[in-house]
């Protein structure tokens, strides 16, 4: 059955959307950044991906809204949670992952999930942002640097301070304490990746570490957090540069599974 | 310490308006299901409240208890009128009227970690004790009857120099053990007869056996009453919201045990019940999931709590938190033929003085008895009595119990510390993936059929 479907991820940062074609191609997508009026960002959202797959609105069949804004997604036929829909993206894209990380802006998830893509147990960090992307942005900003770049920075560390807060706020002071004293803010990124990577060890422990493990999620993207992870969990990690957008392909594929009712 | 309001917080501070956090658009469905039993027990917390109203001309004294293992049934029988801060607090909080109470008990000094019933009692009795349910009476004697918390202890020592009213500590040792030893009960009777001469002593009445034991009588009445109604979650489907509808039916069998208004009280609720069931007037048009929970309820947003529920057809059919006034579904009865040794025993089995392993029995047993599909264990901040150990549970009725477990925080008096977002994320994703888990299992049921 040939069916365009769509998956609107309204995050807590970001707004990421998926058009899904025939044989789960991807025909386009969009990233943009959330400002204060969340409905008017979930529609832009899924404009800018219908402009990247050139087809018009009328040609998608139903589109499904995920991520805490998913509510938001007024124009959608179906809400999921963005922990089902990463869990369903990441075993699109790696069919052998059992646990799922993703590291949002304000929410860190591991995510069990069997092979069929279910959801078999989920922990998250507590409701403040700490080892969250936001964490990473704040403590770029205290060191001068874009978030874009602390990752690869961070890869240039000799040796990495050892940074114990998680605390957003906490972690700042840390940040211009360490800079006060002298330290290269390399050796500082470097240890606050750490500190991200020990916080989302335990929480995957949580639930139980079995590869494959899937990174998802903005913060994904960074370097510096996936070699972090990796060295911490001394083993490889699935990642790629779809892996933001994992839950919005994830709400996609439930839609179609909706329509279909499961049928490939 | 003593309540002592610092002035800089009168000088400075404002009223604080608690508005209820969760926007209405995720209200659910009405509770068409609460008929007459809900009028009947708010009726009785008016009047309890009202009954406890300063008025000209003699009165009653008055003894503050806290609710678990309290010992009601013997200040009753000297004539006390019994006050339970706990209740109080919870009766502000639902009302959202804690915040208020809890910020100016910060003021005073209170730490943010301190339990959120101490600071809302204690910001309270500072304010002067005015709720917009009633005036509290100040108290004439505290009875400190609680061994599963020692925050309590210090809270009943503030009240006790705040007032200036003597402090009854019972010492209840802690359960290790499903069934009470010998000397832990003889230690305990022998403390109720230090309390009963210290009543004796400021009441200048003589102990009056016979009367104590017609108390124990109407308490036992409301027992079974209060049991049938707990069971009644057994039924598939259930006609009861064991969590939730129980913190409105907790009252009575709590605050007003003892009495034969609460005694009558849950012969109307089971009446009630009865009348669901042959209806067919059940707590959701389809009851898809029954959920076991575990935990002390977010009061300041409980009905938004609720609709969390809801919205995924999961009704509550048995709960741990209403047995913290008694674990009387586990087969405790207040004995008239054994007075003393049932109060010693009916306060060694108050639930969060059980050890782990033994709420973990009780805990699985109930998954069993009450055919329970997971369990949601709600956390609270500010107390570690009941919370610490939570997150053991959940792994250990996953793990061992093969029961998909959630766990969740908030608090149960301070609004602050309530997130809805991301309560209702979590929960939405709990519950969509045991959806999704039934769909499957059912798929494949159905294909090797």
């Amino acid at each position: 059955m040939s069916v365009v479907v769509a998956g609107v991820d309204l995050g807590s940062t970001t707004a990421k959307c998926v058009v899904l074609g025939e044989d789960s191609q991807i025909l386009g997508k969009s990233l943009s950044v959330v400002g204060v009026d969340i409905v008017k960002d979930a529609e832009r959202a899924l404009e800018a991906a219908l402009v990247d797959a050139h087809i018009p609105r009328s040609d998608v069949a139903f589109i499904t809204g995920t991520g805490y804004g998913r509510y938001k997604v007024y124009f959608g036929q179906l809400v999921v949670t963005e922990i089902s829909c990463h869990a369903r993206g990441a075993n699109f894209l790696y069919p052998g992952t059992r646990l799922v990380v993703d590291i949002g802006g304000q929410d860190t998830k591991a995510i069990r999930i069997n092979e069929k893509g279910e959801v078999v147990d989920f922990a998250m960090n507590d409701k403040c942002a700490a080892g969250t992307g936001r964490f990473l942005e704040v403590c770029a900003n205290a060191l001068g640097y874009d978030v874009g770049e602390i990752g690869p920075l961070s890869l240039q560390a000799r040796r990495a301070v050892k940074v114990t807060s998680t605390c957003t706020v906490f972690a700042e002071s840390e940040v211009t304490s360490y800079l006060s004293r002298g330290k290269d803010p390399k050796d500082i990124l470097a240890g606050l990746h750490a500190s991200i990577a020990n916080r989302t060890l335990s929480l995957m422990q949580r639930v139980g570490v079995e590869p494959e493990i899937t990174f998802t999620g903005g913060v994904s993207q960074n370097q510096g957090m996936v070699s972090a992870l990796q060295r911490r969990l001394g083993a490889p990690i699935n990642v790629n540069s779809l892996s933001q957008y994992l839950g919005a392909l994830g709400a996609a594929l439930h839609g179609r599974e909706r329509i279909t009712g499961g049928a490939e | 310490m003593a309540l002592k309001p610092s002035p800089r917080a009168r000088q400075w501070g404002e009223p604080v308006s608690q508005a209820v956090v969760a926007p209405a658009a995720t209200a659910g469905a009405p509770q068409s299901f609460l008929r007459d039993a809900r009028g009947l027990q708010r009726k009785l917390v008016e009047e309890y409240y009202h009954h406890l109203e300063p008025r000209e001309g003699p009165s009653r004294p008055v003894a503050y208890l806290l609710v678990g293992g309290n010992l009601a049934e013997i200040l009753r029988s000297f004539g006390y009128e019994v006050v339970f801060p706990e209740i109080v607090a919870l009766n502000c909080a639902i009302k959202h009227q804690s915040l208020d109470n809890i910020l100016h008990a910060e003021s005073l000094g209170y730490g943010l970690d301190v339990c959120g019933y101490v600071k809302n009692d204690l910001g309270l009795q500072d304010l002067g004790g005015k709720t917009s349910f009633g005036q509290i009476p100040r108290p004439d004697l505290l009875v400190c009857s609680f061994s599963g918390c020692y925050i309590y202890v210090k809270w009943w020592e503030a009240l006790a120099e705040s007032y200036g009213a003597p402090l009854f500590t019972f010492d209840v040792p802690y359960m290790r053990e499903e069934t009470p030893r010998k000397e832990d009960v003889d230690y305990m009777v022998s403390q109720l007869w230090d309390l009963v001469h210290l009543l004796e002593k400021r009441t200048g009445r003589a102990f009056d056996m016979d009367e104590l034991k017609r108390i124990l009588t109407e308490s036992r009445r409301a027992e079974e009453g209060w049991v049938e109604f707990l069971r009644s979650g057994r039924l598939r489907p259930s006609p009861i919201e064991a969590y939730f509808e129980s913190i409105f039916y907790m009252f009575p069998i709590n605050v007003l045990r003892g009495t034969r208004e609460a005694a009558d009280f849950y012969d109307v609720v089971n009446d009630e019940i009865r009348t669901r069931v042959r209806d067919g007037n059940y707590p959701l048009p389809e009851e898809k999931v029954r959920v076991l929970v575990e935990g002390v309820p977010p009061y300041t947003n409980y009905r938004t709590f609720w609709d969390f529920f809801r919205k995924w057809g999961a009704v509550s059919v048995v709960a741990t938190y209403p047995k913290v006034g008694g674990l009387f579904d586990r087969g405790f009865r207040h004995d008239p033929s054994r007075p003393f040794e049932s109060i010693a025993e009916y306060s060694l089995g108050a639930y969060v003085n059980q050890s782990w392993p033994l709420r973990r029995k009780i805990i699985s047993d109930y998954v069993k008895e009450y055919q329970a599909d997971a369990a949601i264990i709600h956390g609270i901040k500010s107390c570690r009595s009941f919370t610490a150990g939570q997150g053991d549970l959940r792994d250990w009725l996953i793990h061992d119990q093969g029961v998909p477990t959630l766990y969740i925080e908030s608090d149960h008096q301070d609004p602050r510390y309530f997130a809805p977002a991301q309560i209702k994320n979590r929960m939405d994703a709990f519950f969509e993936s045991l959806e999704q888990r039934r769909a499957v299992a059912a798929a494949a049921g159905a294909a090797s059929a």
